[in-house]
């Protein structure tokens, strides 16, 4: 009976100390072919998306037009199972951010949370977890109230998250983050718009847009060559331009003006941009943003 | 005796008397002598006169006429002898025999016409010839020579026998004693010739007069001389004479671990054949001397030796000579009477053929009067199938069909009734007079069972031997050594009772107070008694044989014996239905439970269910180690205290404990593979698990539930009591839910259990830790999602630790040394130093050593030898590091985002990511185990660097071949240097639990502290 019960323990040990590489080895061996064109391009990156604003800041016209809060706009959070590649996280995670924000503007704490848990899976499964830490959530939820701080700290985190991964060369996930991003704020600016036609502001917002696409399709087009995702991207993208090429930028410079208030020095900016867009111009836009929005959503 | 047969052997006895010359005077007196012992006085006229008309006393006969008459006398003969036939029982027909041979002999006028007659009539009785010439002989013979046969002893004080065939004994006494066995009714007839006045239990016996010798009768010589049935019984039994048996047992003191005094000195010395009882007041140590004699309790001091052979320190010499019933019923209840006794006997006799074993447990059960009862079932005794006298008699036949040659047994007749409390001491003393030697305690027997004993030995309070000698001498005993009246008779003169609580109304008489009343003080204390047992009982003792006692056991091997004792328990559980009901639907209804509420609308949004985001997954693994360890541990934790009793009775027969221990095993384990089984395909079904973690989870779960078997019999076999070992099992199960690792996490312990990086030790003696690391590690490397990523997942997550916060971590030490590169303080030098040594490690040990020449030895050397040019060549070297595993990492990420592609791309294989991520993986048991919600992802722990997070894709770096030791839900451990699969790892260490478990049930280590705790604390309490 001994006898069998070493034989069974014997059979065991064989069965299970089967071919073993050290861990190291293994990850060595990954690297078999190293031709990552990324670090050249790393810094270029980095300086466009420094001039790229947050979307944020599109949100807090949302607010001043006085609409109410709307969640259908948003990408629903039950979605999250649907992203199981680099690509489509990046790039929700940007819409969930601006989702984010959105929501936290209208105070919407609960759907907030939802949206922060979300983003946090998200981030956790980009490696990017260590931005999201319970902290920082929670700082986030409880100066909802502070539009002002909340945008810092977002502006902040997500810088931090640029930052960070343009430093681990994967710059090409700070370009998706952004572009999901600002695709959600173009969205959901366009939404509003739709129920709100006579906002001039609005109106003039989005086809302020125009620069910053053209600052993100340059941005896209560095990774073309190496990523298939980000070259169909880029093709969508394509189409969205076709809708912003009616839509005309002047810009007038004027030179910057001093005025004493209150015995304070103030510096004012004078210069000042005109926008012209049609409602066609913004029917377009609307549409072409919800297709690739839709696209990367689902 | 009714009055149909009164006449009708008034007519006997008429019809004999009358032929040939008709009714003597003699005769007709002693018929009505005979008349006088059986009725009153009234109706002894009536008879007489019956007998006068019958037997035509008084009337004159004519000669001629006697021939005719004797004809029809015959046929009347034969009528009245078959009346007879139907009601009287073959000993009473021989009393009927010897009485009509007296009758005829008292006439002195034995004719042949009698003489056919009585012939008839023993013919008719079915009487054997030669048992029938026999008594003719005894009755009528006056000389001795007629009666040298095999069925006579002789008793006188010649020293030579009178003849070549009959029985001798010399003794002081005048004139000759006759025996007379009858063999086929094992009946004893004596009658004595000469002159003297010898005492028949105490009344004189009257010359020439046959008398019947019943058992515990004595004759007593005028010269002082005794004779008891038993050593009668002795001489005309050849089979005692080839029985070599010695029983001589000295014995000191018994004490008990508490102090007690079990037993005073006492000094037993038997030889083969002989039935001995035990009696006593309760809690005078009657059991005590029982179990000491059995040698279930050593004696303190003193030895008892059995054929020479020390009971304690030659057992093996004298295996299985002993047998023991106790007072407890050992019957397995669920089994029939029939295979109580067949796995009894199957256990005992591995020599017999399967036919002779059954014929043998067949003949066991006939001559127990049990055949008829065969086929029931034992049942409890709340449940009674069978009665208690059969329960008893079966409790007898199962040490009696191995025939041991010294019997043991507690009480045999308690509660049952007197008639049968009278058949088993009938069984008993049959069996000694095959020559066993028979000890019984005894408890208020009746005057025949008392007189049936050959010996009894008396106990007093405090375990003080009192009397040691024949029963009934007891009686005269105790009434002489008080100064009664009529000491000498022990029985009543005309019934032959006796009354064996005389002795106990002596022994504890009590001093009466001026008022009358009995106080608490006895007349004669037991020291007293004691006093006097050793001055007036001084035990001879037996010579020893020397050489092997008989024996008839014949033990199977121990692989038989396992299969024996298997299949004998396999029965009995089979046949309990509820126990079957219960263990085999408990574990399918716990899982339907569990899995039921458990399972909800998990999908985001709440839609539907999804077993991706099933968050009770990780508890649900939990619970089911719980559920396994539970069923494993309740499912045996009675299974040795139920067998206590039978383990008992079969430590005479030596049987293996290990082969007792394996069947357990077996019936266990079988039981728990198939508890465990339905639990995991039920839950599974429920909760959606896929098909191909059935079989992996099923049999970690039954590596647990052995391992709770055997920690069951463990405690089983500790404790005494059901409820003990059932207040156990939390005691057992609650330190395995807090240290499974999933309640409470092991870096937020108490600091002096709890290690970071490393499972705490502790833990590591958890079972459910084992098994919990085990499921949970091998479900999420092997579900058909993240099979094909894993090892993907495990280079993204070690490169990006690397890339991201260990050399972050490096960078800023560095940092640290330079800032203090002139600091002379030693504390921050100290600091430096550890920094130092942690850069070292790494630089050292990890793969990648590429950077400036140099860069190694640089990193070698001591603090002193530091420059901030150095610094910048290990700063050099980190940064090299650092973009090493980025590379790594991104590599690593795109292989997985191509692979995912591919394997999305074949539309044949039908791969979906999302639907099988859904479907497979489980995020809440990705959550632990890459251990998402640590905010310290690298913590400084004695001089390490510990990683804090994805510890699922971190393998452990042993120290040496057998550091087993990792951090929790490493995918892989250190088996004597090679890397295993946890799975596989944690397996084996549960199974080596398992078996250290049985080491220490085998030594029975558990019962050994448990019973020297218990007397350290004085718990044990006095025995019964």
């Amino acid at each position: 009976m001994r006898i069998l019960i070493a034989g069974l323990f014997f059979a065991l040990f064989m069965a299970c100390s089967s071919g073993n590489k050290s861990e190291d080895q293994a990850l060595v061996d990954a690297l078999d072919n190293t031709e990552m064109g990324d670090q050249a391009i790393s810094g270029e990156v980095s300086e466009i998306l420094h001039r790229i604003p947050s979307p944020l800041e599109i949100s807090v016209l949302l607010k001043q037009s006085g609409k109410k809060y709307n969640g259908a706009f948003l990408n629903s959070p039950d979605n999250l199972s649907r992203y199981n590649t680099n690509y489509k996280r990046a790039l929700n995670l940007g819409i969930y951010g601006t989702d984010l924000g959105y929501t936290n503007i209208y105070e919407q704490s609960q759907d907030g949370i939802k949206y922060m848990s979300t983003i946090k899976d998200l981030a956790n499964e980009l490696n990017i977890g260590q931005f999201f830490e319970m902290e920082t959530i929670a700082r986030l939820v409880s100066n909802s109230n502070n539009l002002d701080s909340l945008l810092l700290i977002t502006t902040q985190n997500f810088n931090a998250i640029n930052h960070y991964l343009q430093s681990q060369n994967r710059s090409h996930l700070s370009v998706l983050f952004l572009t999901g991003g600002w695709l959600e704020a173009l969205h959901i600016t366009c939404e509003v718009a739709k129920s709100n036609p006579d906002n001039a502001q609005l109106k003039e917002a989005i086809g302020g847009q125009k620069i910053i696409l053209e600052n993100i399709m340059h941005l896209l087009s560095f990774y073309k060559d190496n990523d298939k995702n980000m070259a169909s991207l880029l093709a969508e993208m394509e189409g969205l331009k076709q809708s912003f090429d009616k839509v005309i930028i002047t810009s007038v410079y004027k030179p910057s003006t001093f005025q004493v208030v209150d015995g304070v020095m103030i510096i004012k900016d004078n210069s000042s941009s005109t926008v012209e867009i049609t409602q066609g111009d913004i029917d377009n836009i609307r549409t072409s943003t919800q297709n690739i929005r839709t696209k990367i959503i689902s | 005796m009714s009055e149909e047969i009164l006449k009708a052997l008034t007519q006997l006895f008429a019809i004999i008397t009358k032929q040939d010359g008709g009714v003597t005077d003699n005769e007709r007196l002693y018929v009505i002598h005979f008349f006088q012992t059986e009725l009153d006085h009234d109706r002894v006229i009536e008879y007489v006169k019956l007998y006068d008309q019958f037997s035509g006393y008084g009337k004159d006969e004519a000669d001629g006429r006697s021939r005719l008459t004797s004809v029809k006398d015959s046929v009347k003969t034969l009528g009245i002898c078959k009346k007879i036939n139907q009601t009287l029982t073959q000993k009473q027909k021989v009393v009927v025999l010897i009485k009509l041979f007296e009758l005829v002999g008292s006439g002195s006028n034995f004719s042949s016409q009698r003489k056919d007659l009585i012939n008839t009539v023993s013919t008719v009785f079915n009487l054997d010839q030669s048992e029938y010439s026999a008594i003719e002989k005894f009755v009528i013979s006056k000389d001795p020579v007629a009666l040298d046969l095999k069925e006579i002893l002789f008793v006188d004080d010649n020293s030579v026998s009178p003849g070549a065939f009959c029985r001798h004994v010399h003794a002081q006494i005048k004139g000759t004693l006759i025996f007379l066995r009858v063999r086929s009714v094992e009946m004893y007839f004596t009658k004595y010739v000469g002159s003297e006045a010898n005492m028949l239990n105490g009344f004189i016996m009257e010359s020439n007069k046959v008398y019947l010798f019943t058992h515990g009768s004595s004759i007593k010589t005028q010269a002082g001389d005794a004779l008891y049935y038993s050593d009668m019984v002795a001489h005309f039994n050849d089979q005692l004479k080839t029985t070599r048996l010695s029983f001589n047992a000295v014995l000191g003191e018994v004490k008990f671990p508490s102090g007690y005094f079990g037993l005073r000195d006492i000094c037993i010395s038997e030889g083969p054949g002989k039935l001995i009882g035990i009696m006593g007041a309760s809690g005078a140590g009657k059991s005590t001397l029982l179990n000491v004699l059995a040698g279930l309790i050593e004696p303190t001091e003193g030895e008892i030796r059995i054929n020479g052979f020390d009971l304690h320190k030659e057992r093996d010499r004298i295996h299985g000579v002993i047998g023991y019933v106790s007072q407890d019923d050992l019957l397995i209840e669920e089994l029939t009477v029939y295979q109580n006794l067949y796995y009894n006997a199957k256990l005992c006799f591995a020599n017999l053929s399967e036919p002779e074993l059954q014929q043998r447990v067949v003949d066991v059960l006939h001559n127990l009067g049990l055949d008829q009862r065969k086929e029931l079932r034992v049942g409890s005794t709340l449940h009674k199938t069978i009665s208690g006298g059969q329960r008893k008699r079966l409790n007898i036949a199962l040490e009696l069909i191995r025939e041991p040659a010294i019997l043991f047994l507690d009480e045999p007749t308690s509660g049952l009734s007197s008639r049968d409390s009278e058949n088993v001491i009938d069984l008993l003393k049959e069996l000694s007079l095959k020559g066993k030697l028979i000890f019984v305690v005894i408890h208020q027997p009746s005057s025949d069972i008392y007189k049936m004993f050959d010996k009894m030995i008396i106990m007093d309070a405090g375990g003080n031997p009192a009397y040691y000698g024949p029963p009934v001498d007891a009686i005269t005993y105790f009434k002489k050594s008080t100064h009664q009246v009529d000491s000498n008779r022990g029985q009543c003169q005309s019934c032959g009772d006796v009354n064996p609580e005389q002795i106990f109304n002596i022994m504890e008489a009590r001093v009466v107070d001026e008022y009358g009343q009995p106080t608490s003080r006895r007349k004669v204390s037991p020291q007293q008694w004691y006093e006097l047992y050793k001055e007036r009982f001084k035990v001879n003792l037996v010579p020893d044989i020397k050489e092997q006692p008989p024996r008839t056991l014949h033990l199977p091997n121990k692989l038989r014996q396992t299969v024996i004792f298997t299949l004998r328990d396999t029965l009995a559980k089979l046949s309990n239905k509820q126990y079957l009901l219960i263990n085999l639907a408990e574990a399918p209804l716990l899982a339907l439970i569990l899995a039921f509420i458990i399972k909800y609308k998990s999908a985001p949004g709440e839609r539907e269910y999804l077993f991706r985001y099933n968050e009770n997954f990780p508890a649900f693994i939990l619970m089911s180690i719980i559920v396994a360890l539970f069923m494993g541990l309740s499912v045996s934790a009675e299974e040795i205290i139920r067998d206590r009793k039978i383990l008992k009775r079969e430590s005479f027969l030596h049987l293996s404990w290990n082969s007792y221990l394996l069947s357990k095993l077996i019936i266990l384990f079988t039981l728990s593979a198939i508890q465990t089984f339905s639990f995991v395909l039920i839950s599974h079904l429920i909760l959606e698990i896929e098909w191909k973690m059935l079989i992996p989870f099923w049999f970690v779960l039954f590596t647990l539930s052995c391992m709770a078997n055997v920690m069951g019999l463990n405690i089983s076999s500790a404790f005494r009591s059901a409820v003990t070992v059932y207040v156990m099992i939390p005691l057992f199960l609650i330190p395995q839910m807090i240290l499974s690792g999933l309640l409470f996490r092991y870096e937020k312990l108490n600091g002096l259990i709890s290690t970071k990086g490393k499972v705490p030790l502790v833990a590591d003696l958890m079972a459910s830790r084992w098994g919990y690391e085990a499921l949970a590690v091998y479900h999420f490397k092997n579900n058909s999602y993240e099979i094909p990523f894993y090892d993907l997942d495990k280079v993204i997550a070690q490169a990006n630790f690397r890339s991201t916060f260990l050399a972050d971590e490096l960078d800023k030490r560095l940092k640290f040394i330079e800032d203090h590169l002139n600091e002379p303080d030693d504390s921050i030098r100290q600091i430096m130093e550890k920094n130092l040594a942690l850069i070292r490690e790494i630089a050292q040990y990890d793969v990648y050593n590429e950077g400036p020449p140099g860069m190694k030895t640089s990193a070698n050397g001591t603090l002193a030898a530091y420059t901030p040019q150095l610094i910048s060549k290990i700063e050099m070297h980190l940064d090299g590091y650092k973009k090493r595993y980025q590379d790594i990492y991104n590599q690593a990420v795109n292989g997985r985002e191509e692979l995912m592609a591919l394997k999305e791309s074949d539309d044949d294989s039908g791969y979906d990511v999302t639907l099988y991520k859904n479907r497979f993986y489980n995020e809440s048991l990705a959550d632990i185990l890459t251990n998402v919600s640590e905010k310290n992802r690298i913590i400084e722990y004695e001089g390490k660097l510990v990683q804090q997070v994805d510890p699922i894709f971190l393998d452990p770096k042993p120290a040496h071949a057998f550091d087993y030791r990792a951090h929790f839900f490493a995918p892989q451990k250190n088996l004597l240097g090679t890397l295993v699969s946890t799975y596989w790892f944690n397996i084996l260490v549960i199974w080596i639990m398992t078996l250290l478990l049985y080491g220490t049930l085998y030594s029975e280590l558990l019962k050994k502290m448990v019973s020297s705790l218990a007397l350290g604390n004085g718990i044990l309490r006095k025995r019964k």
